[in-house]
């Protein structure tokens, strides 16, 4: 199935620097100091499909979609999109590959330029790409944009205060779609909306995922969000990938003790009865990430072994589980 | 039946513009009773926040309350004079924000706060006020609560400082605590601590909550009775089963429906159409009857007030006949 394949991350890294200034550290003796954002993660990413990485905050989420996209630099690793990387291609090859993979981000209010129309906000890609000649045709393009993400043509006059949050990220999706993508990156992309808006919006992406064959890569905190998306889920604990698999799997047998621990959290807002269980304990510091396997002071599971050695990944039914417990059958499959 | 701890009747909130007025709460209408958890939902601008600022008097100008009365217990309090509704601010009624990094000073020690607020409401001693200080904190479940409370809010993560907030509104031992949005800013694992937290609080030291939020997750899990709240109106009112089993207006079924669901598997979401009217274009009638799927005639001509059926209350005409 190697044709289905289209992105591929293979041990991405990468560090952020927050030393201080090297004269202060000359002067108080200081070491360099590095804040581990992405540590060794790899996973693939089939055609058409919807992979999510979850995580709580400063677990690296959106560090690796601004990686995918290349807005910042990995330390080590690398990311292959139909086994070309942005980071080595130059020329033609690098804009047709750049044009290809697009992204949406959070907040709608900041990624959108208040000074631009909407018309001119979602031509510009058409533009720097070159995927449409002429004025007439452009604004032609933009009308049948705008329309397939729920909005009018006459819209494409107003600017970007005249919208409310959801038709804002309307609009950025719309934006996102006028390069051609086969590839979204989405950056929390209803996170700030209404649930009933979010309801819109997320209907709206998989109704556009089904027309032009897209791909998404959905990064949320919302379990149950992801859960309603995704087919694959990448689960991210202080910068590891400590448990990917299929969307179902993970939900009815979820074998890292960190995904379980993620999945007891999930308010039970259909009152099922579900006992939510008490969250013991808070995400450590990226700068001085704990020993061995980092989710080891939070475990229930965790001995010697866990607190000295780097668990490797194994796959159980599908599933790729970074976990000491889960490796020796110290933890029953089934919850 | 208790008598009510804050009675809330036919509250009207306007902003005054150039030549019209925008009518942000409008004719909204309920009680709160001691030691209970109210929960407000609604979209963003349907007024949860408006109705929590007006009851503790804070409302920014020039909004201003112009109809309807608020009763906390025998006492009107829409029209104290500023000084004492001052005083009675964060002694009767308690507030947390929605963001524990902008309510909290950040030159300020947690101790150096948290004993400011205890003297001024309380008579106590420095020494007293410390002790106590520590004790809130540790109620609060801030670990080694003797040494943190010197430590300044930046060396607190935010499920913690959020925490000190809740320890800062009980200080004054309130009545009614007002809780606008106090985990969204914060991660679903926290999340749950911190509504425990509060939930144990209240029921420890009795205090009512009315808690503002859009995440019906918080609601299920903290609430005793629910208040939807749609274009600045009470759409429904009740048990908080009923309004999440159980919905009757229509706006709140298409609400709970277009949450995703972690037990059944759905290929598309409810979505209700369009979105919520702005203040300015407020259809006549019922506000929701442009997006309602049950809309018929009197809709459109008269505003639905809140009729009270077998189940709760709703202000909608499909539950005029039920009345009882």
């Amino acid at each position: 199935m190697s044709s289905d394949l289209l992105l591929e991350v293979k041990n991405l890294s990468c560090h952020f620097d927050v030393s201080k200034p090297w004269l202060n550290r000359l002067i108080e003796r200081e070491p360099q100091r590095f804040l581990t954002a992405v540590d060794n993660v790899s996973f693939n990413i089939n055609r058409g499909e919807t992979f999510a990485l979850v995580g709580e905050s400063g677990s690296g989420k959106s560090t690796i979609a601004k990686l995918i996209v290349d807005l910042i630099h990995p330390s080590s690793g690398q990311i292959l999109f139909d086994g070309l990387s942005l980071r080595e291609t130059q020329g033609e090859t690098f804009k047709t590959l750049r044009r290809r993979i697009q992204m949406i981000f959070q907040d709608p209010f900041a990624s959108l330029n208040p000074r631009w129309r909407v018309g001119d906000i979602i031509a510009e890609p058409i533009d720097a790409f070159g995927l449409a000649k002429g004025q007439g045709e452009v604004s032609k393009r933009v009308e049948t944009l705008l329309d397939k993400v729920g909005l009018s043509g006459r819209d494409q006059h107003k600017y970007p205060h005249e919208f409310s949050g959801g038709q804002r990220q309307r609009i950025a999706i719309a934006r996102a779609l006028s390069a051609q993508p086969d590839f979204l990156v989405c950056d929390e992309p209803t996170s700030a909306l209404d649930v009933s808006v979010q309801a819109q919006i997320l209907n709206l992406m998989q109704d556009l995922q089904d027309e032009f064959g897209l791909t998404y890569l959905f990064i949320s905190h919302d379990l149950s969000v992801v859960k309603h998306m995704a087919n694959r889920i990448g689960v991210l604990y202080l910068g590891s990938m400590v448990e990917n698999s299929e969307s179902d799997q993970l939900f009815k047998q979820p074998a890292h003790p960190y995904t379980r621990m993620l999945l007891d959290a999930i308010p039970d807002h259909e009152m099922s009865g579900r006992r939510r269980k008490q969250v013991t304990g808070e995400i450590p510091s990226p700068i001085d990430p704990p020993s061995g396997c980092t989710f080891h002071p939070r475990c229930e599971f965790a001995n010697t072994k866990c607190t000295q050695e780097r668990p490797k990944i194994h796959e159980i039914n599908g599933s790729f589980v970074s976990c000491w417990a889960s490796a020796e059958n110290r933890i029953s499959i089934s919850s | 039946m208790t008598e009510p701890l804050l009675s809330v009747r036919d509250l009207v909130v306007e902003f005054p513009k150039r030549k019209t007025r925008l009518t942000a709460l409008d004719h909204v209408t309920f009680d709160i009773y001691p030691g209970e958890i109210l929960g407000m939902v609604g979209e963003s601008g349907a007024g949860k926040s408006l109705t929590g600022a007006a009851i503790i008097g804070l409302l920014e100008p020039p909004g201003h309350i112009a109809a309807g009365e608020i009763w906390l217990k025998e006492q009107r309090i829409d029209k104290l004079p500023y000084e004492q509704m001052r005083r009675l601010r964060g002694k009767r009624i308690a507030m947390i924000f929605q963001d524990p990094l902008t309510s909290l000073n950040p030159i300020l020690t947690i101790a150096d706060q948290l004993i400011e607020t205890l003297q001024t409401h309380l008579p106590l001693s420095d020494k007293d006020a410390r002790a106590r200080a520590i004790q809130l904190l540790d109620e609060v479940g801030i670990p080694a609560a003797s040494k943190r409370i010197d430590d300044y809010p930046h060396q607190f993560s935010g499920g913690m400082r959020q925490r000190v907030v809740i320890a800062l509104a009980l200080a004054g031992e309130p009545e009614l605590i007002i809780a606008d949005e106090p985990t969204t800013a914060l991660d679903v694992s926290v999340q749950a601590q911190i509504i425990d937290v509060l939930k144990r609080m209240c029921h420890d030291y009795g205090t009512a909550v009315m808690l503002v939020t859009h995440d019906m997750g918080v609601i299920a899990e903290a609430c005793d009775r629910v208040a939807v709240m749609y274009a600045g109106r009470i759409a429904e009112i009740g048990d908080v089963r009923q309004i999440v089993k159980d919905p009757q207006h229509p706006y709140t079924q298409g609400l709970m429906g277009s949450i995703p669901s972690l037990t059944e598997r759905v290929d598309r979401l409810v979505q209700i159409p369009g979105s919520m009217p702005r203040l300015d274009a407020i259809p006549a009638g019922c506000a929701f009857n442009p997006r309602c799927t049950q809309q018929f005639d009197r809709c459109k001509q008269q505003r639905p007030d809140l009729i009270k059926t077998k189940k709760g209350q709703v202000a909608c005409w499909l539950y005029d006949g039920e009345s009882s």
